[in-house]
């Protein structure tokens, strides 16, 4: 378990991160939410002890900060890097033994962790003479490499390829199933609704929702009229009745209006487009994201923020 | 501690694994050797051919027996006469003005090497000798002592003396200078080799920190570029980081110093000559690690707040002017070791090491003073390092624009 209380960061001219608040239990994973420069990063900051809260705690299954914490932890920052000159092998084993890691157990771990990502064979090679997606590969494994408790991902699907995402997202579920916490920051949204148990979205330092998924959307209600169609939907964003409209290329999400039935809106659309699929549910989590970060309505207040 | 370990090891190992550690490594015992030998091996180079010397003697009075003793006294290798002496006519109608500007033709032409007009009077006098190639030092001085003992004949004969007198009379006296020990024991060093062995220690000590201070920076600038220090700075605490850092690199000059000193034992044992006492050498390595931390310090200091290479190579050129500085002052410091001007720049911490390497082996400075100016160095690195913690702290998380030096003082100040 992972508690965060009322951190808080002020940077010269701004204040970073403003009172957040969120608690990540065992064996599940917390999805990181909100525009860029919200404060996510920071907030990953001080959790992992890389910048100092001005005010609040962090605490780590019940204990306060000490040295001995960072052994625990395990990090892939967002923008990503390694020595380029160096061996993988010698990078890795370097970051085991700077989490705690005797050099001989770290070995092991390593070499588990190239053959379950193949790249046993690329174990003596320079970093720089590998594909971008394997160096990817490589840091990811820096970071949980130590066993961690605590395991913090910074946009961990950025510049990935599917097949790599899908390995990621593997070992992800993998290491909740062994009981970790699990953080992760990401602008994609529909990322964060399938992999995560509960999250956070922050605004300008702020929490501005918080909860479990299902709650989250729960708050929104099942107001939330999801289209899939063939034709132009261009005239969609501005159809009277409904609000907030998410527009793709043949399908499209939007809110009733007070008053409105989907019988009411279908009948507005009909006309113009043929229809292949109706369906009223909760907003997608892209659709609370705009609206929320968009400050086009004001958000539901939740009884209790973070959770 | 086992962190700081794990960095040191690491710093070390991927350092002295990289090519430029290397290329270091070997090249500046070559550089040293090159400079200290190089140039005299140039400037005592025989002449493969005989030179032509042109010769305007309007007086007439010198110019046969100059030119005989000339060519008689410097042979060559194959016994040809190094000097040819070609006199340049003047009289039957051809001035003096006329002459050198023939004679000038003739130089710009390469006909004649050079040549000198001889004011006659018989008396002292300055002779210019005019070339296209001025720096050969051997052939003055041999035209001056030829012209000296023609000159010096004809007068002793003009008081109606033996020219033979001359040699009677000669009295050969040699002035040397001889170093004395602390103990007032006669020392065998002469000039050349107090300035080389001071001008050796000088330029290493320069090397060994300018080279270890930018692999320091870059190494920092590369992490910071990566963003592995994030990383790093999760898994241990930044002063472990710093420590790490700093170990690793002084075990990689100790490293490089070593096997300097190994080519150097091995040369004067090769050479039977003896570079530098033992004690003073002690005495310098003391001043090198001393002066290593410090830089160490200075250059994490300097290099953790910037983001670019170019940058990087701003603040070290800044900092390779303090450390050349001593270098500069090899030569005054030699005349006089003791002047309170070079004994005061010794107390400034930047300069204390190079000016230490430069007086050691000059003269002995005294034990207070050694004394003195390590307890300044362990002071001035014990807040130096410091401060460099404090700003390597924030100034390795700052991405973006560099920051102000008015913003690292409060870094500094408030760390």
């Amino acid at each position: 378990m992972l508690s965060v209380q009322l951190l808080r960061k002020q940077f010269t001219s701004v204040l970073a991160v403003d009172d957040v608040s969120f608690d990540v239990p065992a064996g599940s994973i917390f999805g990181l939410l909100g525009p860029n420069g919200a404060g996510k990063t920071t907030t990953i900051r001080m959790i992992l002890r890389i910048l100092e809260p001005d005010s609040g705690t962090v605490t780590y299954n019940g204990a306060g900060f000490t040295e001995a914490t960072r052994d625990t932890l395990g990090y892939l920052p967002e923008e990503r890097g390694l020595y380029k000159k160096s061996r993988l092998i010698d990078t890795l084993l370097y970051l085991a033994e700077l989490r705690g890691l005797q050099r001989s157990k770290a070995r092991v771990a390593v070499m588990a962790w190239l053959e379950r990502l193949g790249l046993r064979d690329s174990a003596h090679r320079k970093i720089e003479e590998l594909s971008k997606g394997n160096q990817q590969k490589v840091q990811f494994i820096g970071a949980v490499l130590h066993d961690p408790s605590f395991v913090v991902l910074d946009e961990p699907f950025s510049g990935l390829d599917p097949l790599n995402q899908n390995i990621f997202k593997d070992i992800l579920l993998d290491l909740k199933q062994k009981g970790k916490v699990i953080i992760f920051s990401t602008h994609q949204m529909d990322q964060a609704e399938r992999l995560s148990d509960a999250l956070c979205l922050i605004n300008k330092g702020r929490v501005v929702l918080g909860g479990t998924v299902r709650e989250v959307k729960k708050r929104y209600g099942k107001n939330s009229l999801h289209l899939e169609f063939d034709g132009d939907g261009a005239f969609l964003s501005s159809l009277s009745g409904v609000q907030n409209v998410v527009l793709y290329e043949h399908s499209a999400e939007m809110e009733l209006t007070a008053g409105m039935t989907p019988r009411d809106v279908i009948s507005l659309i009909n006309p113009h487009l043929e229809l292949r699929k109706v369906e009223l549910l909760e907003p997608s989590l892209h659709a609370i994201f705009l609206q929320t970060v968009g400050g086009t309505q004001p958000v539901p207040q939740a009884k209790e923020e973070g959770a | 501690m086992n962190k700081i370990l794990a960095v040191a090891r690491w710093e070390y190992m991927e350092k002295v694994k990289s090519k430029i550690f290397l290329i270091g490594l070997l090249l500046t015992p070559l550089i040293m050797v090159g400079m200290g030998v190089l140039p005299t091996l140039f400037v005592s180079q025989e002449d493969e051919h005989s030179r032509i010397i042109g010769v305007i003697d309007p007086s007439g009075t010198i110019i046969e027996q100059f030119t005989q003793r000339m060519q008689t006294r410097y042979l060559l290798k194959n016994a040809q006469p190094n000097y040819i002496v070609l006199p340049l006519a003047v009289g039957t109608g051809i001035s003096v003005a006329d002459a050198v500007a023939d004679a000038n033709r003739r130089v710009a032409a390469d006909q004649i090497d050079g040549y000198f007009v001889y004011p006659g009077g018989g008396g002292d006098s300055t002779v210019e000798y005019r070339s296209k190639t001025v720096g050969d030092f051997a052939l003055p001085a041999r035209i001056e002592e030829v012209l000296k003992g023609v000159v010096s004949e004809q007068r002793v004969r003009a008081l109606g003396l033996d020219p033979s007198v001359l040699r009677q009379i000669a009295v050969k006296m040699d002035v040397r200078t001889v170093k004395l020990s602390a103990k007032g024991e006669k020392e065998n060093a002469g000039f050349e080799r107090v300035f080389l062995s001071a001008y050796v220690f000088l330029m290493m000590l320069f090397l060994l920190i300018v080279t270890s201070g930018q692999m320091l920076v870059r190494s920092v600038i590369e992490e910071k570029s990566n963003r592995i220090v994030e990383v790093l700075v999760s898994s241990c605490s930044p002063t472990q980081l710093m420590a790490g850092k700093v170990l690793g690199l002084s075990g990689l000059g100790l490293t490089q110093m070593a096997f300097w000193a190994l080519i150097g034992v091995a040369a004067s044992l090769q050479f039977g000559m003896q570079l530098i006492d033992p004690g003073h050498a002690l005495l310098l390595v003391v001043y090198f690690i001393l002066g290593y931390l410090f830089y160490a310090a200075i250059f994490i200091a300097a290099g953790s707040p910037l983001n670019t290479e170019q940058e990087a190579q701003q603040i070290t050129s800044y900092l390779v002017l303090v450390l050349i500085l001593p270098i500069v002052l090899a030569l005054p410091a030699m005349k006089d070791p003791n002047a309170t001007w070079i004994r005061v720049l010794t107390y400034i911490p930047f300069l204390t090491p190079t000016m230490m390497a430069l007086r050691i082996p000059i003269q002995m400075p005294k034990v207070w003073e050694i004394l003195l100016t390590i307890v300044i160095m362990l002071i001035s690195i014990a807040g130096a390092m410091v401060a460099a913690g404090r700003i390597f702290r924030i100034g390795i998380l700052s991405t973006g624009k560099s920051p102000k030096l008015k913003e690292i003082f409060r870094w500094i100040k408030n760390g």
